[in-house]
């Protein structure tokens, strides 16, 4: 079972989430689906899809690639963010026919050692949110308990949190590094990247070394005022360079 | 009742300005604050302080296992287990344990016990922890999520090395061995007794009392933070129609003996702060790394902070379960006596509060920790020998009226089960 969240109409692009996952239709969705028809699926253990334990890259990739076929996306557009940026081209590496266009936003999956991406899973939880974002104050309405819940209802919340935030702790663990340089010179497609000026997880040395890192890389957009989960951050400045990018723009 | 003098093996020499100047006593502690030339003096101290404690009359020592931290300085408890095996004659060996998802293939930890049961002569108790976040995610990088996976695997390996008679295959899936084959084997058969140290998973209470295995609480917050956790546990024993023996549970606790109350309470005072405030500081971000908790474990948090919030925010108790700065600097060593970390006085009154913890408890295993923070080694042989000449003839025969004692090396002083050691093994020393 995996959750799938849908807005907008025009041509079909796929959205895979970064460590928030997709709870409900959340602006960046709203915003993307202004100009095309969205399609957001879940991974394993984020919200609506089914807990799963995931041990290793090569069975991430396996439910990657499942996800993305239930959810009708493979050779569809695709904007991947963060985690599921790293995701996507891990798996493009290995199966090329997944997308014939691909946005990065804000990608991990590459290292310096000279600037070490920050141990966000060491800050203190309530911390956390200032190292994804420019402005958590915006996403925390999307990502707090609606008035009104019972303790039942809270309490599935908070273990649904729980299991997104385990899933992205997991792909980050303990590098967010799995051997990507040395296989991204197989990612053959047009990649274009968007990253958010603020970023205070990656330094602005991972921007340059995705730009040159990339076979076909389709240039680099950036963002002002926006942290690392950039379209969390500016969900319409986001989601129009997305279009942009994609050469996708509806009506 | 038996008594086990429990060894943290702190660095004793953390600066005064500690707390102000670093983050954490654990993980990310400077390196530059440890001298070795002075820690060969407190290896030494507390070797001789635990043999000291076989001596006086403890039924065992223990030892345990902490990475990157400066109040355990024992990155391979087996090292010291090992020493402790040729320079005590009958005490237990308590090794408190290997985090098993640490080793890699985890047959190391079943070889490495197994040498440590024959070298004592059949006195080993197998200690499983799963290990703190601090150990294992941030010092040993292992994924939370997969963590427990990991550590059921390598325990399934283990047991299976010790039980099984011929050589086999294991195909896990993080351990894949074409031969398993672990020699020396143990001398206990069908293997050393297996203790659990942990910290309060729901999970594990209900591992243990299904395994039959020893459940140890390990908490610095006494016994009566800990009488919520051990409840825990015996009610997973009752609905598993098991009897209530109070030998299947182990549990820490701090004492501090003296002549008088007056006296303990000036003699002990100032390793209980440094222990305390300096050992203690802990950096938040290291306490919950997201998958370490089970879900199970998260449901019953989520209960208990509903019900907190209801009564007006979390308690006290739960800042000082995170080792939170906030809650660690405002604890004075009135409030460590008044909330039962530390049971001190004289030997009566150490000897009635032992008896009471361990009857509310009802824990057999009672790992008593003499030493603490920066205490020096004559005053933790004080201590000691108070605890040993004064205390223990008061509370040893505990339970034992009624109770076996089915988890205490075959070998080892005090068992019910006890075997003289192997001849062999006997006239070497």
């Amino acid at each position: 079972m995996i959750g799938v969240q849908r807005c907008g109409s025009g041509p079909a692009v796929g959205y895979l989430h970064g460590p928030f996952g997709n709870p409900g239709i959340h602006p960046f969705l709203e915003a993307l689906g202004g100009h095309v028809s969205v399609v957001a699926p879940s991974l394993p253990n984020f919200q609506g899809s089914e807990p799963r334990t995931l041990r290793s890259l090569h069975e991430w990739l396996v439910a990657t690639s499942e996800t993305l076929e239930a959810a009708g996306l493979v050779g569809v557009p695709l904007i991947a963010a963060s985690t599921g940026a790293m995701l996507a081209c891990e798996l493009l590496a290995i199966r090329p026919d997944v997308t014939s266009r691909l946005v990065l936003l804000s990608p991990l999956g590459l290292w310096n050692d000279d600037d070490p991406v920050h141990d966000i899973w060491s800050e203190r939880t309530p911390r956390q949110a200032a190292w994804w974002l420019r402005h958590p104050a915006r996403a925390a309405r999307f990502l707090e308990d609606p008035p009104g819940l019972g303790a039942d209802g809270l309490m599935e919340r908070e273990v649904s949190r729980y299991r997104c935030r385990t899933a992205a702790a997991s792909l980050m663990w303990p590098l967010p590094d799995h051997g990507l340089a040395e296989r991204i010179a197989r990612v053959r497609v047009p990649v274009s990247v968007i990253w958010g000026a603020e970023d205070r997880l990656m330094g602005s040395s991972y921007r340059d070394r995705w730009a040159v890192s990339l076979p076909d890389h389709a240039g680099t957009t950036v963002i002002d005022d926006a942290g690392h989960l950039v379209e969390w951050d500016q969900p319409e400045r986001t989601a129009a360079a997305a279009v942009d990018a994609l050469s996708l723009v509806h009506g | 009742m038996k008594a086990i003098s429990f060894h943290f093996m702190p660095y004793a020499d953390l600066p005064a300005d500690f707390t102000e100047t670093s983050r954490s006593v654990w993980v990310d502690i400077d390196p530059k604050l440890y001298d070795p030339v002075k820690g060969h003096a407190m290896y030494r101290d507390y070797l001789d302080e635990l043999e000291l404690a076989a001596e006086v009359g403890f039924h065992g020592v223990a030892v345990n296992e902490h990475h990157a931290n400066g109040y355990g300085l024992m990155p391979s408890p087996n090292l010291m287990a090992s020493t402790l095996a040729r320079t005590t004659r009958d005490a237990a060996i308590v090794v408190l344990g290997n985090s098993l998802a640490l080793y890699n293939p985890p047959l190391r930890v079943a070889e490495e016990f197994a040498m440590l049961d024959v070298l004592s002569g059949g006195r080993l108790v197998a200690g499983f922890p799963v290990g703190t976040p601090m150990d294992t995610c941030y010092a040993y990088g292992v994924d939370p999520a997969t963590l427990r996976d990991r550590y059921n695997e390598a325990h399934d390996l283990i047991m299976a090395a010790w039980t099984r008679d011929e050589p086999f295959t294991f195909n896990g899936h993080y351990t894949k061995l074409r031969q398993v084959n672990c020699w020396p084997r143990p001398l206990q058969q069908p293997h050393p007794p297996i203790w659990i140290p942990g910290g309060g998973s729901v999970e594990t209470w209900q591992w243990c009392a299904e395994q039959q295995y020893v459940y140890c609480y390990l908490s610095y917050y006494g016994w009566k933070l800990g009488l919520t956790q051990m409840r825990g546990f015996w009610n997973h024993v009752k609905e598993l129609g098991l009897d209530p023996n109070p030998y299947r549970s182990g549990f820490a606790q701090f004492i501090a003996v003296a002549d008088s109350e007056q006296e303990a309470l000036d003699l002990y005072r100032e390793p209980a702060e440094y222990f305390y405030r300096r050992c203690l500081h802990v950096h938040g971000g290291y306490a919950e790394p997201p998958g370490y908790k089970t879900e199970a474990t998260v449901r019953a948090g989520v209960a208990s902070q509903v019900e907190m919030a209801a009564k007006g925010g979390p308690g006290e108790t739960t800042k000082a379960k995170a080792g939170s700065k906030s809650a660690l600097g405002d604890l004075t060593f009135e409030k460590m006596v008044d909330a039962g970390y530390i049971l001190i006085g004289s030997p009566t009154q150490v000897a009635e509060k032992l008896h009471h913890v361990a009857t509310q408890l009802n824990c057999g295993h009672m790992m008593l920790l003499g030493h603490f923070g920066n205490m020096s080694k004559e005053l933790c042989s004080y201590n000691l020998r108070m605890f040993g000449e004064k205390v223990l003839p008061e509370v040893q025969g505990l339970f034992d009226d009624q109770w076996e004692d089915l988890w205490w090396p075959q070998h080892a002083v005090g068992g019910t089960r006890h075997v003289p050691a192997p001849d062999g093994a006997r006239a070497r020393r």
